[in-house]
């Protein structure tokens, strides 16, 4: 057998074995459930990290019709998002074993939550525009019943509303195909883009207005102003493991859509310097602001979370934005950073919940004692998202901004880097925050009902391993950096 | 070959059909029997003489001058014939169940298989008097069908039927009367217009397009021509999901791609006002009609708003003028064909089990009729346009093709097409995420009777089910028939 069609083994596995699990019956049984999906998870990975391995590989797998063809090629970009997902995915598997306890309908759940996963490796290691479009779709479909798990009436109108948005982002990224392939030879990734400029010529204007509407369409999974208005809504209603991958991960598959368009398809030159890529750094800071701002002001940890996620993924978008090699250097870092900072700070959420109930910010004072080591780790995951120096979030806003200098553009070019360095601040007043009141209750304190809440090792040890990656990659970051400045330097 | 053999498809259901109440069946089975050999045999006539596709036309009737009554084979009426033989087998057969409901029975199946014959005429039409002539008769004979059920509310549905219908063929008539006199009456691909007649006429002879267009466009409910059509859905389902899905809609949007390539000719056409009228009216129709779905709260009637749309996807396509056009238009009149016939069949399914009719009475269906909510599901991303389903591949020649045109109005269609697939996906994903969520304290005790249908419906539906997928992931053959058609080969 050709061993391209290795390809299809991580994407096939946990979408075959996750819809599955309602229809076998020893699955019924709790322990057994979990073993199994934290088996077939952790196959994923590593059929991930083979297929990753094995170099640059394609397949061809179908023909539609004659223009609409389903390819997958492993690049550097696809293997960076697809190891990166299947990691956290496992990691949020793990945790999910004990937090599903206390919901209904487990088995549901986990069948989505591991089908999931494939579709997300597929979108990694699709090849062209329509395959990725396939599994983008999918993503969405499959993701829905994450979101609306609980069946309130809130969180079934929070799905409806999460799966509108990401139905009209995925339509205006579509709508953008039919332009492309009429001005593109083919639609398949290649670096520096594929557009034919001998049948572009004259349509230029169309085709920048074609390109805005793609980013701001993908953008509406990564968050992006203005069609971010689901992701604080249908974030916080999932169970708090599906949170953690969807603001981690899911989010990051729009980020990687508008790399591909971008960078693969239209390809840098088009609209470096254009108007394009001014309103593009002016709708990513503007969401970085404001995402930063609503965080701070919002009341609900895992919807101040969610906030969190909005104003810290257009970071990456800004990154790509500056379309230079240092700017997408920062940007993948911080897709990788923001990723495993982002689930362990859900997970922890997830945590208090299920220990303790708890929602609302103000109900965390003291909670610091009552679980020392989770909130250990939220404070250190904490700290590094703000970017103090030696953490990893540092690094990546390190080349943010220098990238942003080096674009040179009037305005943009101090305005980026102090944009960022407002919203660390903000980052700093909505999450250190959090940890100083948990940690230092103030004397007014009622240390005699303080009772150890730790939860078990299964929900502890997935978010220390979070914690300490987040701070090695901080402090060791140089063989990253080399990857992703390498990878940048490839499609630039 | 003898070309004669061509009124077979056309006489054998007529016929068939029409003597069915002289034999009394007085079992039920009895005249299933009869009744479903007779379209099957017709089906499978028509698919021998499809593949064989004999050459040339034959005259039949010779009426008074050049009034003649022809019939032939070509790249167009068999993509028509083929969706109507393909589907009747299917639609019979639910019917079969369907109307142990309805009573009057050996009516409804007299007159719904003489249905098929008047339809098949259509396809296999020659020149265009044939055409006109077999689409006043499908007016008239599907006319007893819509008014089934004889209550107040069909009687009248039945009436509005009838005076849009013939109301638009008088328009068409006017455009079949300047074709009989500047042109010629057999279809040509390229148009049949003689230029040295028509001298200084020309604009003239564009109004009479338009006029043509919008007189067929009510048969393909074109706004503001559309308002039989949801009036019409109180007809049996298998009426609404055969007829006013595909037979007798796709009929009006089959004539205006006849006289558009075929009479008028897309050379004489294209870049002109004519042209642009059109697509502006087919635009108008595509969010309206979808619009309308959304704000509708009766499933059945949201199905015929979402009719109302997507034909005038068909006729977008076909407005364009161009090969691709042509190409688009055609996909979407088979794949929304075989999409909407399941949707259909899905919510008279729903019907005919629990006689639950609205949105809201069908949450938490997704556990109690698992089969039909499936069909319904994947119908409903297909018509969407979530690939790798049928639906995909239509949108994406429709609107390929417009990207093609690069026009002002063709790139405004894209956009329409794209806010009628989120408006869809409205209509569609809020009944998918009722049935299949409902809120936690939803008391499923209200909804203990629901259970799936018997085999005669679940078959049907599951069958075509699978072709959406089928047609979605492997559609190449089709494509290289359609891009046959529209170079003129065929």
């Amino acid at each position: 057998m050709n061993s391209n069609y290795m390809i299809l083994l991580p994407v096939l596995l946990p979408v075959i074995a996750g819809l599955l699990i309602p229809v076998i019956k020893p699955l019924n049984n709790r322990n057994a459930r979990n073993y199994y999906v934290i088996g077939i998870i952790a196959l994923t990975g590593i059929f991930t990290v083979f297929v990753a391995s094995l170099g640059d590989i394609h397949l061809s797998l179908w023909k539609m019709t004659d223009s609409l063809e389903i390819y997958f090629k492993v690049d550097g970009m696809g293997r960076l998002f697809a190891v990166l997902t299947a990691a956290m995915w496992l990691m949020s598997a793990i945790f999910s074993k004990e937090y599903m306890k206390h919901e209904h309908d487990e088995s549901r759940y986990f069948a989505f939550f591991v089908s999931t996963l494939g579709v997300l490796v597929g979108l990694c290691f699709s090849g062209n525009l329509i395959t990725m479009y396939v599994f983008y779709e999918f993503m969405t479909l499959l993701t829905l019943p994450l979101v609306l798990h609980e069946l309130t009436k809130g969180s079934i109108a929070a799905g409806v509303k999460y799966l509108f948005y990401s139905m009209t982002g995925a339509f205006l990224g579509l709508g953008g195909f039919f332009f492309l392939s009429q001005y593109a030879d083919t639609l398949t990734f290649t670096e520096g883009g594929v557009l034919n400029m001998t049948k572009v010529a004259g349509h230029e204007g169309l085709l920048l207005a074609v390109v805005f509407f793609m980013i701001l369409g993908f953008g509406s999974k990564a968050g992006m102003l203005p069609l971010h208005g689901w992701l604080p809504t249908a974030h916080p209603v999932a169970p708090a493991p599906a949170s953690a991958v969807l603001s981690g991960n899911i989010t990051k598959m729009g980020v990687l859509a508008i790399i591909r368009v971008v960078y693969y398809i239209v390809g840098a030159d088009f609209i470096r310097g254009t108007w394009v890529q001014y309103a593009w750094m002016g709708v990513a800071l503007a969401t970085v602001f404001m995402g930063s701002m609503l965080a701070y002001k919002e009341q609900i940890l895992k919807k101040r979370l969610a906030y969190s996620t909005v104003s810290q993924v257009s970071y990456v978008l800004f990154g790509l934005s500056l379309l230079n090699v240092t700017g997408m250097t920062g940007a993948l870092l911080h897709v990788v950073f923001h990723s495993v900072v982002k689930n362990a700070l859900f997970l922890t959420a997830g945590a208090i919940i299920y220990k303790t109930g708890k929602t609302k910010v103000s109900e965390l004072t003291g909670i610091g004692k009552e679980m020392p080591v989770m909130m250990w780790c939220f404070t250190l995951v904490s700290v590094t998202l703000v970017g103090i120096p030696p953490t990893s979030a540092f690094i990546s806003k390190w080349y943010l901004g220098l990238g942003s200098l080096e674009t040179g553009i009037s305005v943009f070019s101090w305005l980026g880097p102090v944009v960022l360095l407002v919203s660390a601040l903000l980052t700093a007043g909505y999450l250190i925050t959090i940890s100083i009141k948990g940690f230092f209750p103030g004397a007014d304190y009622d240390y005699s009902s303080l009772t150890k809440q730790e939860p078990k090792a299964v929900m502890v040890v997935p978010v220390v391993i979070l914690t300490v990656v987040a701070v090695v990659c901080g402090m060791f970051p140089n063989s990253l950096i080399s990857f992703m400045s390498s990878l940048a330097g490839t499609i630039l | 070959m003898n070309l004669y053999v061509l009124l077979i498809p056309i006489l054998l259901p007529l016929i068939g059909g029409a003597v069915l109440p002289l034999f009394h069946f007085t079992e039920r089975k009895h005249r299933q029997f009869y009744i479903g050999t007779v379209v099957l045999l017709n089906t499978i006539i028509t698919f021998l003489l499809l593949c064989m596709r004999p050459e040339g036309s034959i005259v039949i009737l010779n009426m008074a001058g050049r009034l003649e009554v022809a019939l032939h084979v070509d790249g167009l009426g068999t993509v028509f014939a083929a969706i109507v033989a393909g589907l009747w087998p299917f639609a019979t057969l639910y019917a079969f169940e369907y109307m142990k409901h309805e009573g009057k029975e050996t009516k409804f199946f007299s007159f719904y298989t003489m249905t098929y014959g008047i339809t098949m005429g259509i396809a296999f039409a020659a020149n265009l008097m044939t055409l006109y002539m077999f689409y006043e008769m499908l007016t008239l004979i599907t006319l007893p069908l819509v008014m089934h059920a004889m209550d107040k509310k069909s009687v009248r549905a039945g009436r509005k039927y009838v005076f849009y219908s013939i109301g638009g063929a008088a328009f068409a008539f006017i455009g079949f009367i300047f074709i009989l006199i500047f042109g010629n009456m057999d279809f040509v691909y390229g148009g049949s217009l003689n230029m040295d007649l028509i001298g200084k006429r020309e604009e003239l002879l564009r109004l009479m397009y338009v006029f043509a267009v919008l007189g067929f466009g009510v048969k393909a409910a074109i706004f503001p021509f559309h308002g039989w059509l949801p009036s019409a859905s109180v007809a049996p389902t298998p009426v609404t999901a055969l007829l006013h899905a595909v037979a007798v809609v796709k009929a009006g949007a089959f004539a205006i791609i006849r006289i558009t390539y075929y009479s008028f000719g897309t050379d004489f056409l294209y870049g002109t006002w004519a042209q642009q009228v059109i697509l502006i009216f087919a635009m108008v129709t595509i969010v309206y009609g979808s619009s309308r779905a959304v704000k509708e709260q009766h499933i059945k009637k949201r199905l015929a708003y979402s009719t109302i749309s997507n034909l005038s996807y068909i006729i977008f396509g076909a407005a364009l003028m161009t090969p691709a056009g042509l190409i688009g238009s055609l996909t979407h009149m088979v794949f929304h064909a075989v999409m909407k016939i399941t949707l259909f069949f899905c919510v008279g399914a729903i019907m005919y089990k629990t006689h639950r009719e609205y949105v809201s009475e069908i949450t938490g269906f997704g556990k109690k009729m698992p089969v039909i909510m499936a069909c319904f599901t994947i119908s409903s991303l297909a018509v969407i346009g979530i690939p790798p389903l049928a639906g995909f591949i239509s949108k994406w020649n429709l609107a390929s093709a417009a990207a093609e045109n690069g026009t002002v109005l063709s790139i405004i269609g894209i956009g329409c097409l794209l806010l009628s697939a989120l408006l869809t996906a409205i209509y569609l994903m809020t009944i998918v995420v009722r049935a299949y969520f409902p809120s936690r304290d939803f008391n499923m005790e209200k909804i203990a009777d629901v259970e799936d249908p018997n085999w005669l419906m679940k078959l049907p539906i599951l069958v075509l089910s699978i072709a959406v997928i089928g047609f979605g992931i492997y559609a190449v053959p089709l494509m290289n028939f359609f891009a046959k058609i529209a170079a003129g080969l065929i």
